[in-house]
């Protein structure tokens, strides 16, 4: 079997059991539509200031949460599952790689519906549009990266599931510096592209990162 | 239920080798400083089914997971079908193990038949198998419920089935009748009988002496870390 | 630099330099003249700057040190790189604070969005998380191996961040978000300055060995108490006391 043909399965797994678990579209999801909810209660419903942060309101709750749905497979994994996986043979990188791109799936469905709730409840400015979609799939990548990446790195250490969020906050920084100012340059009359590109350094920075450190962290 | 027919399990040649296809020399593992192996001594040859006892904690699982090429040697050296134990060449023969842990390893959100079609993908044999290796151990009628609704039992028994289906080379099992009624314990036996037949190796660590003496050729006890 | 065998007489020159290069930054930061504009509140900048140049100096040893490890496998690498990150952390919440002392009173505020101060919160935060995965196991392997690639993974982040949080200052180059620029340095001040980061750079090295002294003391310790006398694990269990009969 081929290393796309493996990670597709990976993939294909992962994603059958977000949908019988629902676990990111009914527990998640929801969750980041209260914290969407919860800031102007903290704030003040004042419609010009919700309408100044809620974009990047927005991409903070992305960041934030979306954590959640990248390592969620990783640190719910037991020890026997990680055993049968590893006897299979499939290449710990196509394991890395098919995780991710679940989470990546996931992570695009999170960031709509999450958009279009800060639409409703911040009616940010509709400027931009084009751009918005692009953005969204090179957070979802980087994020489904980063987090499957992270939480390989802490496996089955003690506090995995609450260190790994400490640990994929900061380092997602470029992307949400990148998505928040990719939209804000535009209103300036500038470009977006540095932006965009730095975003997507960034991103293959953790491709390769997570690919090459894939079968060394299988064994830890 | 009594075995059915075997539609797309796959007989695989016998293996044929005068080396034995488990081979540990000295062999040592360490989590942190403390030895849970040490200076281990063990080869199990082609058509032979070893049996292990010995005390709780004595590193029985410990062993197996290090012949399934789970974990590496910290010390010493080994070889499972030929690949070492410390070189790369171990990922190349982990799809011809099969190893059935004590703790079941099935994804609770997936059927028994998914958990075994995913198996089956990964080592590219026909989804006809699945059906017939679930027949074999009895689920035949159970195969689509999710693996979380089942008893522990009945995910043992559709481990069994995966073993079945993937006729490993090295058969590896961990207390492998705890769990199972009266109708399934002889389903081990059988399981085991199998791999031998065609070559194969097995490996049972169990407490009960007298049930796997049916299958074993000899008997090894772990004891101070090393085979007494 | 090689590390330092544990005895029972800890070295004592560290703790000497380390005290002399601490009264060499306060002997040259009090003595120069203040600041024409900041005054006395000039003089922490003296402590600062070093502070933040030494945490970009541990963080890069640390990368360093942890791909010494992933090459060669040899535990001494992972207790340097250990031992560069938490002096590291030590320096960066220094920075970060004193940055905040000075800009109370200068900017009236505690905190602004100015790139470096930024970049530093961020690193810090990603390097307490460096320290926090080291407390997840006692495996000294897998701790190593764990700490290190993520070791080089953080350092190849912070570029990123700093070419970003510049562009986002650059991008809201609006004078009411950035502060004017000073006047330039007075020679004599350019001096203490540089004194207080050679300073500083020397004690990071006293430091060093003395993090790594301790290190190798703290793994010996762990190594001994998992060991048990150089039984196995199994030997820790013993025959119930209680069976059929006895209760």
């Amino acid at each position: 079997m081929g290393f796309f043909s493996q990670a597709r399965l990976i993939t294909s797994r992962d994603l059958v059991r977000e949908r019988r678990s629902g676990e990111v579209l009914w527990v998640t999801l929801p969750f980041g539509a209260i914290a969407l909810l919860l800031v102007p209660m903290a704030i003040g419903t004042d419609a010009p200031l919700l309408e100044q942060v809620g974009t990047g309101l927005f991409w903070a709750i992305v960041m934030l949460f979306g954590v959640l749905i990248s390592i969620r497979q990783t640190t719910g994994e037991t020890q026997a599952q990680r055993d049968q996986l590893a006897l299979t043979g499939i290449d710990a990188a196509a394991i890395y790689v098919g995780r991710a791109t679940a989470s990546f799936v996931l992570l695009v469905i999170f960031e709509v519906v999450l958009g279009l709730v800060t639409i409703v409840l911040y009616d940010v400015p509709v400027s931009g549009w084009w751009l918005v979609p692009i953005l969204i799939t090179i957070v979802a990548a980087g994020l489904s990266l980063l987090g499957t990446l992270a939480a390989s790195i802490v496996s089955t250490g003690r506090n995995a599931a609450a260190l790994v969020p400490l640990l994929v906050a900061p380092l997602s920084i470029p992307l949400l510096i990148g998505a928040t100012q990719a939209l804000e340059v535009l209103d300036l009359g500038g470009s977006s592209l540095a932006w965009v590109l730095m975003m997507i350094v960034s991103t293959l920075v953790l491709a390769v990162a997570g690919v090459l450190s894939a079968r060394p962290l299988q064994e830890i | 239920m009594g075995p059915t027919t075997q539609r797309g399990i796959r007989t695989l040649p016998p293996v044929i080798s005068d080396e034995p296809l488990i081979h540990l020399a000295s062999v040592s593992v360490r989590a942190g400083a403390t030895h849970i192996l040490r200076d281990l001594d063990l080869d199990v040859r082609a058509g032979e089914a070893l049996g292990v006892h010995g005390a709780n904690g004595a590193g029985k699982t410990t062993l197996l997971r290090l012949a399934a090429t789970l974990i590496r040697p910290s010390s010493g050296s080994g070889t499972v079908l030929g690949a070492s134990l410390n070189s790369e060449s171990r990922y190349d023969v982990r799809h011809r193990i099969g190893y059935v842990g004590h703790v079941p390893g099935l994804y609770p959100e997936l059927t028994l038949r998914e958990n075994l079609e995913f198996t089956a993908d990964a080592h590219s044999i026909d989804h006809t198998a699945v059906a017939s290796a679930l027949d074999m151990v009895g689920l035949g009628a159970a195969s689509d419920r999710q693996a979380d609704r089942c008893s522990h039992g009945m995910q043992r028994r559709a481990e069994f089935a995966r073993v079945l289906m993937t006729t490993p080379a090295v058969l590896l099992l961990d207390e492998p009748h705890s769990a199972l009624d009266a109708d399934a314990v002889d389903l081990v036996d059988a399981i085991v009988e199998r791999t031998t037949a065609s070559g194969g190796a097995a490996v049972l660590v169990s407490h009960d002496r007298e049930r796997v003496s049916r299958v074993a050729d000899r008997f090894v006890e772990i004891s101070a870390g090393g085979v007494a | 630099m090689t590390d330092p065998t544990p005895t029972s007489t800890s070295t004592t020159w560290p703790w000497i330099v380390m005290a002399v290069a601490g009264l060499v930054t306060f002997v040259a930061s009090m003595t120069v003249s203040p600041d024409a504009v900041q005054g006395q509140l000039s003089r922490i900048m003296y402590v600062h700057v070093p502070s933040a140049w030494l945490a970009y100096l541990a963080f890069i040893v640390t990368m360093a040190a942890s791909a010494m490890y992933l090459w060669k496998r040899d535990l001494k690498w992972d207790r340097r790189a250990a031992a560069s990150a938490e002096i590291g952390v030590v320096f960066t919440g220094m920075a970060l604070g004193l940055g905040m002392i000075w800009a109370k009173p200068t900017w009236g505020v505690w905190w602004t969005w100015d790139a470096r101060l930024t970049l530093t919160s961020i690193m810090f935060f990603i390097y307490l998380g460096y320290l926090a995965l080291r407390r997840t196991t006692d495996d000294l392997d897998v701790r190593a191996r764990r700490a290190a690639i993520l070791g080089v993974l953080a350092v190849v982040q912070v570029p990123l961040v700093h070419f970003s949080v510049e562009w986002w200052r650059t991008l809201h180059q609006p004078a009411t978000l950035l502060r004017p620029e000073g006047p330039e340095m007075a020679t004599s001040m350019l001096v203490t300055l540089l004194i207080a980061v050679m300073a500083f750079t020397v004690m990071y090295v006293a430091m060093m060995f003395k993090r790594i002294e301790l290190a190798r003391l703290e793994d010996a310790v762990l190594i001994a108490e998992q060991a048990s006398d150089g039984a196995v694990a199994g030997a820790a269990v013993t025959t119930p006391t209680i069976g059929r009969g006895t209760a």
